[in-house]
């Protein structure tokens, strides 16, 4: 009976351990699989022209004579659309109507002096002229102003039907009657008591086709880079394309119930009017129009990225994490191991030295924004501006105290593997006749090797990635690449706080954050399988290899 | 072993040296053990004397205690080791053998709390004096310990180990230095293609054999061995035993041993342990064949221990 309950426990412990291992490697997949996927989407995508045109002028990288007849042949895909746009807003947008109309009048008068002074026609002929062309304005104002479509009309064929036709022909007041020929064919689709929601959602329009394509007349006075340029990937264009197609309103279906959003094509709103087209035609020729090709933009990890990290990469970043890992490093590492080695070697096991062990153990387990804001307060606060070597915050700040975060950690594991370097191999060495300190230099410290750099690869993983010790330290949302010790720097992972709480403009771009996580994690991995070989190497060596 | 011998007779051992190939096979190696030739000479008294002393000891003891905190490692131990001989130390297990051996070249040190009394000396040197030089002592007198003990790194560092703490720095002195300590040690001729394979590589009496070498690289006048074959297979043992008669005209050698037949085999003078007293020293033929003490012959016959 016993040997069948052993059994079981046997098979249980067994079933209990792939378990675990299963969930593990579960958990593992589940949590890196959407980083890496997402974040390779960063680095692979589909890139349109005007991700071409970007990289040429603001990163200086590309042929400029390729982008330059892509974008013609793309201008030429957009036309028949901003064509569209354009005559529809000519025809509703009615200030400018009569703004024009007057402008052509003055013109008009112009033209008619200039006429009268070079005795083409005479005076009384041009003041004539003039009354008829000021009454003709006057006309096409009252019927850009009025709301009525039957008064609109009448006026409009007044101003088509009017016999001064003739006379202002070959003029630039002839320019009137085109105006009102457009403007009737306006006026017969369209409803004129809705001029004001169509200007609006014309405005809208407008605005959807500037973010898909970017600014009509290359603006590249503009501050902001993202105003620059339209949609430089297709996943991009493929939302702002829905945003142009549809429209969300949230609408009470039930009462007392909330409210639901419905989505209505926004090609309903103008239906009748020549733009009606427009959408279907965006639709159709999104891709002739962005011209969207595979792109694979490795530069994204060494890049330095435009204003709210809209485009570009994470160089800055990298460089800013690599430096203030190295720099907590050197400092822990030394101070760690000597630590660990007076610990062990030097030291009888008093009260003393169990209560330093104890401050030692209960470091390790410190939040990590405590060490932030004991580096704020003793770094940047007191002791750098002391030295005078940096009022404010600092890479050396930031340095120090994620030195001060891995210190524990590296000394504990340090401690643990110089405790378990065989005691033969110390007396070995004494025996022969080597003091204490060179003993452990050239015997106990090499044996010990591997188990202190698995404390030092644990410590690292951390030092890159924690956030809080450097937040009020040494982490900067917006500056310079990386350089001196005495400046703050930008981090992988405070950049990645700083988007995620960021404002709209982190959250239209998605693939920027995931490529910076992806950023983190493959560094992390990279200085990870380093040590890891490194330290193989050295337990090989040690085991008799 | 156990045959009565008078005084004029002499006990040399002559061991033939076990070819390399015939240890390949436990069942070959047994007869080449036994063949071991016992020549019993009959030598004029003159020669006997050769065996009683002739040099000063190199190392004296004189009511020398050593004391763990409140307990007893050795008490009271008065004995003399002699130059160029090889003497052993036998007992129970528990008796001090270890402790004493370890006084000489300080190597209790490691342990806390230890107090040690009375007089230690090496060469004229008291050993435990404040002003002695611990470095010095320990390149005069080396050690071999129980399990082989080899550094972790290669057979050439291993050995080069003890001369670099010297300060021998060029190279070709410490080839030179590696090639004569592996040829002393009989493990030249198989390691020689590769000095630079890893010291773990090699097997229990080779390691043994390289720990020996590396306490040779300095070039001590005393060596002292802790159970050097205890961890061993009897094949090994052997050759660690050869190795040791080779020895014992260079060097004076302090052998801590349980086994007493090793002991017979070896040592000139036998030291006899028991509870941390020294119970009874002298040659060893004489400790073997004829002990003063009771408590000597128990032990000897197997009656306790």
């Amino acid at each position: 009976m016993r040997t069948l309950i052993r059994r079981i426990l046997d098979r249980l412990f067994t079933s209990v351990a792939g378990l675990s291992v299963l969930l593990m490697s579960a958990a593992l997949v589940l949590v890196l699989g959407p980083i890496l996927w997402r974040g390779a989407t960063a680095v692979v995508f589909q890139g349109t022209v005007e991700f071409r045109r970007m990289q040429l002028y603001e990163f200086g990288r590309g042929d400029a004579e390729a982008v330059k007849a892509e974008v013609a042949q793309a201008t030429q895909a957009r036309a028949p659309v901003y064509q569209m746009l354009d005559e529809f807003s000519e025809g509703i947008l009615v200030e400018k109507l009569s703004d024009r109309a007057k402008d052509i009048n003055r013109s008009f008068d112009d033209q008619v002096a200039h006429r009268v002074d070079a005795g083409t026609i005479s005076s009384e002929e041009g003041r004539r002229l003039g009354r008829a062309a000021r009454k003709l304005r006057r006309t096409l104002l009252d019927a850009y102003d009025t709301d009525d479509k039957d008064e609109a009309l009448e006026l409009l064929d007044e101003v088509l039907s009017s016999p001064a036709r003739k006379d202002l022909k070959n003029t630039v007041a002839e320019s009137l009657f085109k105006q009102a020929g457009k403007y009737k064919r306006i006026v017969e689709s369209v409803d004129l008591t809705q001029r004001d929601t169509y200007a609006e959602s014309l405005r809208e329009v407008s605005d959807i086709l500037r973010e898909l394509f970017g600014p009509r007349r290359e603006d590249r006075a503009a501050d902001l880079a993202e105003v620059r340029y339209g949609v430089t990937r297709a996943d991009q264009a493929a939302r702002v394309l829905d945003r142009l197609l549809w429209t969300e309103k949230w609408v009470p279906v039930e009462p007392g119930k909330p409210l639901v959003k419905k989505r209505t094509p926004r090609a309903e709103r103008f239906q009748g009017t020549p733009i009606a087209g427009l959408f279907s035609t965006v639709e159709r020729d999104l891709d002739k129009m962005l011209r969207p090709e595979t792109t694979v933009y490795w530069r994204f990890f060494t890049d330095n990225s435009t204003t709210g990290h809209f485009f570009g990469g994470v160089g800055p970043e990298v460089v800013g994490t690599l430096m203030l890992t190295a720099l907590a490093m050197a400092i822990a590492v030394p101070i760690g191991v000597v630590t660990a080695a007076y610990l062990v070697e030097c030291t009888k096991d008093t009260l003393v030295v169990r209560i330093l062990r104890t401050c030692i153990n209960t470091l390790a387990g410190v939040p990590s924004i405590v060490f932030g804001l004991f580096g704020l307060a003793f770094f940047v606060l007191w002791a750098l501006p002391g030295l005078d070597l940096a009022h404010g915050s600092s890479v050396l700040a930031g340095g120090l105290t994620l030195a001060l975060l891995v210190l524990p950690i590296i000394i504990r594991s340090s401690e643990e593997a110089i405790r378990a370097v065989p005691q033969s191999y110390k007396e070995a060495s004494l025996a022969l006749g080597a003091g204490g300190l060179r003993t452990f230099l050239t015997v106990t410290l090499p044996a010990a090797l591997p188990g202190v750099l698995t404390g030092v690869i644990l410590s690292m993983s951390r030092a890159a990635g924690e956030t809080a010790p450097i937040l009020f330290t040494a982490a900067v949302a917006v500056g310079p690449w990386p350089g001196s010790l005495l400046k703050p720097c930008r981090t992988l992972s405070y950049a990645s706080y700083d988007m995620a709480v960021g404002d709209r403009v982190a959250q239209r771009v998605p693939h920027n954050q995931f490529g910076m996580i992806l950023a983190l994690v493959l560094l992390v991995l990279i200085l990870n399988v380093a040590a890891i070989l490194i330290r193989s190497r050295i337990s090989r060596k040690l085991r008799g290899g | 072993m156990n045959a009565t011998l008078t005084e004029n007779e002499t006990v040399t051992e002559e061991t033939t040296p076990i070819p390399a190939e015939e240890t390949s096979s436990v069942g070959q190696v047994i007869p080449a053990v036994q063949a071991r030739a016992v020549h019993v000479s009959a030598a004029p008294r003159a020669a006997s004397t050769a065996d009683e002393p002739t040099a000063p000891p190199v190392i004296r003891s004189h009511e020398f205690s050593l004391l763990y905190g409140s307990k007893v490692g050795v008490r009271g131990i008065t004995m003399d080791i002699y130059p160029q001989s090889v003497t052993a130390i036998i007992g129970p297990s528990g008796c001090g053998k270890s402790t004493f051996l370890r006084s000489i070249n300080r190597m209790n040190d490691l342990v806390p709390n230890t107090r040690a009394e009375g007089r230690l000396e090496v060469n004229g040197q008291n050993v435990y004096d404040r002003r002695t030089h611990l470095v010095n002592l320990r390149q005069q007198v080396g050690m071999v310990f129980q399990r082989p003990n080899p550094f972790p790194k290669s057979i050439y560092d291993n050995i080069a180990y003890g001369p670099r703490l010297q300060g021998i720095r060029g190279r070709g002195a410490l080839d030179g230095i590696v090639e004569r300590c592996l040829r002393d040690a009989a493990l030249w001729d198989e390691v020689k293609d590769d000095l630079k394979k890893s010291a773990l590589a090699l097997s229990g009496g080779q390691q043994q054999r390289l720990c020996i070498a590396r306490a040779l690289a300095t070039e001590p006048k005393v060596l002292l061995m802790d159970e050097p074959c205890s961890a061993l297979d009897p094949v090994a043992t052997a050759r660690i035993e050869e190795l040791i008669a080779k020895l014992r005209d260079t060097y004076t050698i302090v052998i801590v041993t349980h086994n007493m037949q090793q002991a017979a085999r070896v040592s000139s003078r036998t030291a006899f342990f028991c509870l941390g007293i020294l119970i009874e020293c002298g040659l060893t033929r004489d400790i073997f064949t004829n002990p003063r003490e009771k408590q000597t012959e128990d032990y000897i016959t197997g009656r306790f221990g």
